[in-house]
């Protein structure tokens, strides 16, 4: 092996390898003195670590879990608060009143009277040409026997009686 | 009876078994407070952390899917915990580079271990262990965390990437360069 397997020392040490790895680190320590001695250094450090470790100072356990469970009973209670408290119930209920209140403002406000969108102009100047149309036409439309009906219909209440108009003929 | 195995105690206190979580904690919690210790740096914090890594354990314990060893999936909480804790405490301790909780006289003392082995060696070992707690506070992040893994946890290689979310390899060099430093650094302080 060309390079020194330095990070795989310690896998190897833990037989943490594959077969094929483990063949590889053991033919180089084989021939490797450096990296005999630097595995053997990392393996009593990663030890003494160990034993080191369980010297530190530590906290009196009995105290530690009363003040855990007191953490977890306090997170409980935050948990079930925060669904049924009525204080949380109330505030929820004032604060969807204002927002119903600030919607229907803004609804109020968007609905009173407003400029006209250019569409909407466009289409009524449109609409006013062709009535301007229609009125200049008018002389020929007044002569349509449609409208001399229409004159005829609406003033049928005021001819004669049939009978009358019979004897007047007659007569 | 025989003991059961952290996988079934977490399987109980995924069904509510408050019992199955009390041995949990009483198992876990030394060298859970010892990793949240070297990774923060004080006992306050350490302290903190742990305790809430194990609310989360009991909060979380139904997604625990027996997919990997119960001690990779609770490191791998404590550790985030760890690392989102420091990101959040970061600005203020820039700000504040001279306040350390442990210098705190309010704060409440945490006694040595119990087996008290005689008054010389004692402070022989604390001094080991002062020194020790310095050279680990100068490796970065990853790699004290890595060292303490495989140290204490004896966790492998492989459990050791799943818990810090990097590959394996990334892993191997982390426990290399840490367990380095620290030789080098322990090395350094004999020689002065």
């Amino acid at each position: 092996m060309s390079t020194h397997p330095q990070t795989a020392l310690i896998p190897y040490l833990r037989d943490e390898l594959n077969e094929d790895e483990r063949t590889r680190v053991a033919d180089h320590l084989r021939g490797c003195a450096e990296c005999r001695e630097s595995a053997e250094s990392l393996a009593a450090l990663s030890a003494e670590l160990a034993r080191q470790m369980e010297r530190m100072p530590v906290p009196e356990w009995m105290s530690y879990r009363a003040q855990l469970y007191r953490k977890l009973a306090a997170r409980g209670q935050t948990a079930e608060r925060r669904w049924w408290h009525p204080g949380l119930a109330w505030g929820s209920i004032a604060t969807a009143g204002v927002a119903v209140a600030a919607l229907i403002l803004v609804l109020t406000i968007r609905s009173g009277p407003s400029t006209p969108s250019v569409d909407q102009l466009a289409v009524e100047n449109e609409m006013a040409g062709a009535d301007i149309g229609l009125l200049r036409n008018y002389p020929v439309v007044e002569h349509l026997e449609l409208l001399e009906d229409y004159d005829v219909i609406e003033h049928l209440d005021e001819l004669p009686p049939v009978a009358k108009q019979d004897d007047a003929l007659r007569s | 009876m025989p003991e059961l195995s952290d996988e079934e105690l977490c399987r109980k206190a995924a069904a509510r078994d408050r019992g199955a979580f009390d041995q949990l904690v009483e198992r876990h919690q030394a060298r859970a407070f010892r990793l949240a210790r070297a990774v923060l740096g004080n006992d306050a914090d350490a302290l903190d952390v742990s305790q809430d890594a194990f609310i989360r354990l009991y909060e979380s314990a139904h997604q625990f899917d027996g997919r990997s060893r119960f001690s990779t999936w609770f490191h791998r909480i404590l550790v985030n915990l760890c690392i989102d804790y420091q990101r959040r405490t970061k600005w203020w301790r820039r700000m504040l580079p001279l306040a350390s909780p442990d210098e705190d006289p309010q704060e409440p003392g945490i006694d040595p271990p119990s087996d008290k082995p005689g008054p010389d060696l004692e402070v022989m070992q604390r001094e080991s262990v002062a020194k020790l707690d310095e050279a680990l506070k100068r490796l970065s992040s990853n790699q004290r965390i890595a060292v303490m893994l495989q140290a204490q946890e004896g966790l492998s290689s492989r459990e050791i990437a799943a818990v810090l979310n990097c590959s394996e390899n990334t892993a191997r060099v982390h426990i290399f360069r840490g367990l380095t430093q620290l030789k080098k650094m322990l090395r350094e302080d004999q020689t002065r």
